[in-house]
């Protein structure tokens, strides 16, 4: 398959994935393991990728959460994200989908401006955080957010659905303002 | 596109009880029974969540999606528009579970109700109270009062039996005392010498009824004055 669809499987029971999609294989190793250290009541998967699409001659489980990691470093995480985001089915963007900017803290080594990755979660009206992924609490706190909202996209959560998560996490936005 | 190769990190559950395994349940082996009914519980909240998920995606690809070719900031409006309809469709949904809660807002009246019958009650006590304070400083008032009238009068008594006494002991009683002693002891002697004057004449006074009278009148103790 070439695009991925969210709910082309069924979920598996008491198991929620999450896929994290970016050039930088480092920090998403050490992501991974971050979440996979949080205490969480259902069983947490994590898979990695490049890029999209993925290959099909793996059997793997629905994607519940997907977070697309961009390091602000670097222009080609930015090229390689925007290439990966032409293979996901538009129904992903219902609140199972986040950006992720990392480096945002050194401003001498930011080739891409934040306003991108702002510009660009707005575009796919998805929630998009920042965090340092290269300080060990900054990537803690960032894997327990993810980790419940991995909770919640995935429907261990009674009452909560994604898309009301969604709503929720949308910002204020004062278009007018950012455009100055 | 070139298909990257994917890399899948190791599963951890941190269930108790529960053993890593490749998908599926968490064997519960030798479990608690409790545990496992939470697990069941847990369960069941997802299954249900889950199946809310599918059904409303089958609704929604129940509706027809407008084919026309739209401008893209046309696009943004109408996302915008959809997405502020999702937010007040979601106020008036807890809106309403908080109106139909109707259980709690009586029990938070009965609560209010309650309260303001406390104070109320506490207010009276209060002034209850107070005037019982007042009653109770009257009354010792008063008995202090009592207490020194008392005292008066013991000490106005006690200054009479000591003026008495004082007058008792005066010079002048002493005096006066003195000489109504020698008085009586004179006419007592006055008495012995008539009396024996009578008797050692030896005449017959019991036959003369003057005499007789006399006799007997100089009998009269004088000491009993």
């Amino acid at each position: 398959m070439s695009v991925l669809r969210p709910l082309d499987k069924l979920p598996g029971l008491n198991t929620a994935t999450v896929l994290l999609v970016g050039a930088d294989d480092a920090l998403l190793q050490r992501l991974a393991d971050s979440m996979l250290k949080t205490d969480c009541a259902s069983e947490l998967r994590v898979h990695l990728a490049r890029s999209l699409p993925l290959p099909s001659n793996v059997n793997r489980p629905r994607v519940d959460l997907l977070v697309f990691v961009i390091n602000l470093h670097s222009k080609y995480s930015l090229q390689s994200v925007e290439k990966s985001l032409h293979h996901v089915d538009a129904s992903f963007f219902l609140g199972k989908a986040c950006f992720l900017a990392t480096g945002a803290g050194r401003e001498n080594l930011c080739s891409v401006h934040r306003n991108t990755i702002v510009r660009l979660a707005r575009t796919y009206r998805s929630p998009v955080l920042f965090c340092d992924l290269e300080v060990e609490g900054s990537r803690a706190a960032m894997a327990q957010r993810l980790a419940r909202m991995l909770q919640i996209s995935a429907g261990h959560v009674p009452g909560v659905s994604a898309m009301s998560l969604l709503s929720l996490l949308r910002s204020s936005e004062s278009p007018s303002l950012e455009d100055l | 596109m070139e298909s990257q190769p994917e890399k899948r990190a190791a599963a951890e559950p941190a269930d108790s009880g529960g053993e890593g395994g490749a998908g599926g349940l968490p064997q519960v082996a030798g479990g608690r029974s409790e545990d496992r009914v939470t697990l069941l519980l847990r369960l069941r909240a997802q299954i249900k969540q889950q199946l809310v998920e599918y059904k409303s995606m089958v609704d929604a690809n129940e509706e027809k999606t407008p084919e026309q070719i739209m401008q893209e900031n046309q696009i943004e409006d109408k996302i915008e528009e959809l997405e502020n309809e999702i937010e007040e469709v979601k106020i008036a949904y807890e809106m309403k579970s908080i109106a139909l809660n109707s259980e709690f807002m009586d029990n938070m009246k009965q609560i209010l109700k309650l309260n303001k019958l406390i104070i109320r009650s506490q207010k009276e006590s209060r002034s209850l109270e107070r005037k019982r304070l007042e009653i109770r400083k009257k009354r010792l008032d008063l008995k202090k009062a009592s207490e020194s009238k008392l005292l008066e009068i013991q000490t106005e008594k006690n200054k009479q039996k000591e003026d008495l006494d004082s007058m008792e002991n005066s010079d002048k009683i002493k005096t006066i005392r003195q000489n109504l002693q020698m008085e009586i002891n004179v006419t007592t002697v006055i008495q012995h010498v008539f009396q024996n004057l009578i008797l050692g004449s030896k005449t017959n006074w019991a036959e003369d009824s003057a005499l007789k009278e006399i006799v007997l009148q100089l009998e009269k103790n004088l000491t009993r004055i």
